[in-house]
């Protein structure tokens, strides 16, 4: 490695160093690519695993099944075929699941699968999906599912190997009459039994020997090892110094029919988060303008979780109709914290500088819904305006400066929540960043405009404070990123999704897990 | 398994035909014989936007029904069934100012003569035995009662009226997750057009007599 940071210009490496050793996973929408090598081999091993359920910790078999390519040239896709994933819970666990009332369980599974070659890995998730299963009247539960996984393209040769890991199976629970046992949804999370012992999955060669498709034998697959000894000088086109760069790349499976195989991050209620008959849940995403950097942020796609408060009214005293109001509270969930997960913007700096920030808005008080508004009984025109107000702080976890990385520390972040101009200060107090939708009706033609548990548009403007805790060794990044990015007039357009009322589960609406079935689309 | 088995299904259906009382000279006699021409099976596609009310309106570009037509005798008689009425599809829901609106009917509902005015050709009656689940996020009630309409010989359109009291939010289920916006004195109203077509793709008539 001292060799490699040798080769390597001084200053900005100097500054790297700190950034990421552990092996990252790149992540690429792409397609899988179809492995191309004739031989196959065929996988089916059982591995002991202890899995979580309501009662305790129980024993459980878990099989796969997958039909790997015996060998793979260098830079070759690697795509296992034929994933099977089956669970043999114990007669305990089905017992768990019938004493929350559930008669059938419709599983989905994600299996964390570690790929190694030549010492670096990465990680990937194979998702299955399955129908629903009744639960046995005594006896183990096995739960199979199936489905397309990723592929995995290894750097350089060697062998690639692939290693079951953790497996969280989601299970959508419901009674005899369709309806939703339970609250519906319950994960139980698996782990190996006898982990680090536990023999690999399979073993794909990767070069080494290896013809390529003109026949020749490929450089860098014969005896210059690109391990961590190796020179660097043995691989002309080879990996930079970092890890990751030699780690095996993992490719996204193509997008599937269940929650767990799309592109959204899971958005649901769990133990942690139980749901209530009022329980929502939906995607939100959209853009951010940051006035200084002329430029737009895209904030990512992140889950909220609503609990509908009821819509009341109040008739005019002449019965021609009433005052609507309706309150709602809810929060930003991303992996059990109230946040959105990781997103990055790239600006321009000071008009010239490319800058590459890696960021996440942190929730730091209630989200509310407030929506107020009026029906007519004479004409039936209708009415709602709806404010979302909810205190963000914009917490900076990356920089990178020209391509140069800058240690930010882990405290960096705006001062106070993001704020917004509030109308009602005296109710609302606080800083927060405030969203407004808005909708008409006119029957017989359909409302338009923000419907609340529908979704739409919701717009506001804020001010970014000013940074505080930026930089770590002394050098201060408070200025740099107050100057470049904090002020007044940035326009935020939200585009929320139709929500999933999870206790009263309409497929239109909601997945079989229970998940918001819209992915909004972010508009600017 | 099959894949529905969670909700109850989706509904389907509406209305045929119609109804009763009034209108006719005051000398008439009330109808007693009712002859439906063609009998059998149905369709109903709206013809113009539902609007169903329950405090606030809701819009539904779609909605279709199916059933049976039979001709009967008494007043009122009932002169079809609907075994399917929907509210709405997965593409088009029935929506609101608070969101999207499902209303999944309990079906048979019937459609009930009352009166014939043989000059226009026209029925009045209403649409009976109604009941329905509504959903709109996490607040749900059900609806019952029967919707005022009237049915008329040359254009095969079934005109849905309701007029407030016909149909009710019920006490059991009670609403839940709806506030005082929906709640059992709330008095729901269904209004909108559907046009009918029996299965040989001819438009029914209904004739009201009184031998």
């Amino acid at each position: 490695m001292e060799g490699h940071r040798a080769a390597a210009p001084l200053s900005s490496r100097a500054r790297a160093r700190g950034a990421v050793i552990g092996a990252f996973v790149v992540v690429a929408a792409l397609v899988p690519a179809t492995a191309t090598a004739a031989g196959t081999q065929e996988v089916d091993a059982a591995f002991p695993y202890l899995c979580a359920l309501p009662s305790g910790q129980q024993p459980a078999q878990v099989r796969i099944s997958a039909v790997f390519p015996e060998r793979a040239g260098t830079g070759e896709p690697v795509e296992p075929a034929g994933v099977t994933t089956t669970v043999e819970l114990p007669a305990e666990a089905v017992a768990d699941l019938a004493a929350l009332g559930a008669a059938t369980a419709r599983p989905a599974t994600r299996l964390t699968v570690g790929v190694a070659q030549d010492g670096a890995t990465a990680e990937a998730t194979w998702r299955g999906s399955a129908e629903p299963v009744p639960l046995p009247g005594s006896g183990r539960l096995a739960l199979t599912t199936t489905g397309d996984v990723a592929s995995v393209t290894g750097h350089g040769s060697g062998d690639l190997t692939f290693s079951a890991g953790s497996l969280a199976v989601d299970l959508a629970l419901a009674t005899a009459d369709g309806t939703a046992a339970g609250t519906g949804a319950l994960t139980v999370d698996c782990s190996p039994a006898a982990a680090g012992e536990q023999e690999p999955l399979a073993t794909v060669p990767v070069g080494a020997g290896t013809p390529e498709p003109d026949g020749t034998p490929e450089p860098g697959g014969t005896s210059a090892s690109p391990g961590a000894s190796g020179s660097p000088s043995a691989r002309p086109d080879g990996p930079g110094d970092r890890q990751g760069d030699r780690a095996p790349e993992v490719a996204e499976a193509p997008p599937g029919g269940t929650a767990a195989d799309r592109e959204a991050p899971p958005c649901r209620y769990d133990d942690a988060h139980p749901s209530t008959s009022a329980s929502l849940n939906a995607y939100v995403t959209g853009y951010s303008n940051v006035a200084k950097l002329k430029g737009a942020s895209l904030l990512p796609l992140s889950c909220v979780l609503i609990e509908q408060g009821p819509t009341d009214i109040e008739f005019f005293p002449d019965f021609t109709g009433g005052h609507l109001t309706q309150h709602s509270e809810g929060t930003l969930r991303h992996r059990g914290r109230a946040q959105t997960p990781p997103f990055e913007a790239t600006f321009l700096t000071f008009g010239f500088t490319p800058t590459k920030a890696t960021m996440v808005l942190e929730q730091t008080g209630p989200m509310t819904m407030d929506a107020h508004g009026e029906t007519s009984f004479v004409t039936l025109y209708t009415e709602l305006e709806t404010r979302v107000r909810i205190p963000l702080v914009l917490r900076v976890t990356a920089l990178e400066v020209n391509g140069v990385p800058l240690e930010v520390g882990a405290r960096c972040r705006t001062k106070g929540p993001l704020r917004s101009p509030e109308p009602e200060p005296a109710r609302f107090p606080g800083d927060h960043l405030l969203l407004t939708g808005s909708s008409t009706h006119q029957p017989p033609d359909q409302p338009v405009g923000y419907l609340l548990s529908s979704g739409g548009q919701l717009t506001g403007e804020m001010t970014i404070p000013a940074f505080t805790g930026c930089g770590s060794g002394g050098e201060n990044l408070d200025r740099l990123l107050t100057a470049s990015v904090s002020g007044p007039g940035n326009y935020v357009k939200q585009t929320q999704g139709q929500t999933c009322a999870v206790q009263v589960f309409n497929p239109d609406e909601c997945t079989e897990d229970l998940q918001p079935l819209e992915i909004p689309v972010p508009e600017r | 398994m099959k894949k529905n088995s969670r909700r109850s299904v989706v509904v389907a259906g509406a209305a045929a035909a119609a109804f009763g009382l009034t209108m006719a000279p005051a000398s008439a006699v009330p109808s007693t014989v009712w002859t439906v021409t063609p009998t059998g099976s149905y369709t109903a596609t709206n013809s113009s936007n539902i609007v169903l009310t329950a405090t606030i309106p809701m819009t539904c570009t779609t909605s279709g029904a199916s059933g049976s037509m039979a001709s009967a005798t008494g007043n009122p008689a009932t002169v079809a069934t609907i075994s399917a009425i929907n509210f709405g599809t997965a593409g088009s829901p029935c929506t609101s100012v608070l969101g999207n609106v499902t209303t999944v009917a309990v079906t048979p509902w019937t459609v009930v003569a009352q009166d014939y005015t043989a000059a226009t050709g026209v029925t009045k009656g209403y649409v009976g035995n109604v009941k329905a689940n509504v959903t709109a996020g996490a607040c749900k009630f059900t609806v019952t009662g029967k919707a005022s309409a009237t049915y008329t010989n040359s254009t095969g359109v079934l005109s849905v009226s309701s007029v407030a009291g016909e149909l009710a939010v019920s006490a059991s289920p009670a609403p839940v997750n709806c506030g005082s916006v929906v709640t059992t004195a709330t008095k729901p109203t269904f209004k909108g057009n559907y046009t009918i077509k029996a299965s040989n793709g001819t438009v029914p008539k209904i004739v009201g007599t009184n031998p």
